[in-house]
């Protein structure tokens, strides 16, 4: 393969010709290759889901929301050993090793088993060692409301699981 | 048809698909967009995209094995894995950055940033701005050499450049597809923008909060730019051109909103530009202010370059 024109697929250009062709053999396995790559992102896009990366669907902000309702995002709340108030803190990377939307797809698997929420806690000491351990976690549901796609002002709090270090 | 006909006609479509699949391009064009996407790797693995080295201290709890990880035993992400991986791939990319060793270490590349993608999306997000970045890294090893100053054209270098192109279109085209899918026709009538900017949006995104039918309009504008995307294929160079810088503004306006930006893609939407005409030129320009800067220091003091350097000093 190459296109220097000395490489093993290639022929040698004809004189005056500043064009590398490629051997028929060559040619045949790219648009092979290109017919079985489309069909798998097209057979994604069609029927597949995220965990058929990279062929998966594009589906980012593919989701309709209603004009008015709420948008819902979620966010921790963590208390340390020598303060009994809940603090928020954001779901990140390098708080604890997941980032928001890792979290919020799993919320069916966290408020059946809250010692999730515990995990948190043992990453955050991995990746911050010099910061407050946490204590405790809980998740909370944070609800935007909008009206015709206008914030209202209004936003609800609702905590869905809480994990305290046994 | 006679025999002869349906042969003639199935070798002008053989020879509208290899026109349009390989079509013959600069090599240099390769060579450059090799750099781009080489440089692009080191920047990505060692900032841009760190997702993968943070999973490493995630609780396996959260791993959730892709298709490709579960068919190939892949494991959950530890330290040390995360670190081989990590550092085969920046390394690789030195070395492809380099030129030396082309296959082996594209390849290199393209396998060890597809597992370092992996383990950052297999614990329950997925972005998609990346699958067009790993077409090219499997790809670009095929153009073994490839000089910065080849001047010829290849069809190795068309298909790689047209397989790139491709996929960067289908990420639109197929993105208007999914949200159809998923969203529904509605979906240009929801509050799928206001909802992005409401989450997260930076304090320039917010003030479309206070003209809402801005973001639903925008709606409409961007499911039918996607839709309309493979349009380009058909533009001539001029226009082509055109329609890359315009996708270019809608990214950049992207992330000025909600501060997502496909970095990978957009290195991809190169493949459409000529790439070594603007490295020419760049390089022609620097020479020139070179010159400008040296004359004037070897003749005299006034920095007005060629036009005076062979003017004795004294007639000026």
């Amino acid at each position: 393969m190459g296109g220097g024109g000395a490489a093993a697929d290639s022929v040698a250009m004809a004189p005056g010709d500043d064009v590398v062709r490629l051997r028929p053999a060559s040619v045949v396995w790219r648009v092979g290759l290109v017919a079985v790559v489309s069909t798998l992102f097209l057979a994604g896009a069609l029927v597949g889901d995220d965990h058929w990366w990279p062929f998966g669907p594009w589906r980012m902000f593919s989701t309709s929301t209603p004009p008015s309702g709420a948008v819902v995002s979620m966010s921790i709340e963590v208390r340390s050993p020598d303060d009994a108030r809940w603090r928020p803190t954001p779901i990140t990377l390098e708080s604890v090793g997941l980032n928001r939307a890792e979290v919020e797809g799993r919320i069916p698997q966290i408020t059946a088993d809250p010692v999730r929420l515990g995990t948190l806690a043992r990453s955050h000491a991995r990746l911050r060692p010099d910061d407050r351990p946490w204590t405790a976690v809980r998740l909370v549901r944070n609800e935007v409301v909008i009206v015709d796609r206008r914030p209202t002002g209004e936003v609800r709090h609702v905590v869905l699981a809480t994990w305290t270090a046994p | 048809m006679t025999a002869d006909g349906a042969a003639g006609a199935a070798a002008s479509v053989g020879r509208r698909v290899r026109g349009f699949l390989l079509p013959p391009l600069p090599v240099a064009r390769v060579a450059v967009l090799r750099r781009i996407v080489y440089a692009f790797v080191l920047l990505d693995v060692l900032w841009l995209h760190r997702t993968g080295g943070y999973h490493a201290y995630a609780d396996p709890v959260w791993y959730e094995p892709l298709v490709a990880g579960r068919v190939l035993g892949l494991p959950a992400a530890s330290v040390p894995l995360v670190l081989v991986v990590k550092w085969s791939c920046v390394v690789a990319a030195a070395v492809a950055l380099t030129g030396r060793f082309p296959r082996l270490a594209g390849w290199t590349v393209a396998l060890t940033w597809a597992w370092f993608q992996y383990i950052a999306f297999s614990y329950g997000k997925v972005d998609h701005d990346r699958a067009d970045f790993a077409v090219a890294l499997a790809l670009l090893p095929t153009l073994a050499v490839a000089g910065a100053h080849d001047r010829r054209r290849s069809e190795t270098a068309g298909f790689v450049l047209r397989a790139v192109q491709l996929t960067a279109i289908a990420t639109y085209f197929l993105s208007a597809w999914a949200k159809l899918r998923f969203g529904g026709l509605e979906w240009v009538d929801s509050a799928t923008m206001a909802r992005a900017v409401v989450r997260r949006g930076t304090p320039f995104g917010r003030m479309f909060l206070d003209w809402p039918w801005t973001l639903h309009a925008f709606q409409y504008v961007l499911m039918g730019a996607e839709l309309l995307s493979p349009v380009i294929f058909l533009l001539g160079e001029r226009w082509r051109r055109r329609a890359v810088y315009l996708w270019y503004v809608f990214h950049a306006s992207v992330y000025a909103t909600i501060t997502i930006a496909f970095w990978p893609h957009l290195v991809m939407m190169l493949a459409f530009l000529p790439l070594e005409e603007y490295r020419d030129r760049l390089r022609a320009g620097w020479d020139r202010r070179r010159d400008g800067q040296r004359r004037p220091s070897a003749g005299g003091a006034d920095g007005d370059g060629a036009a005076h350097a062979c003017v004795p000093p004294g007639s000026r």
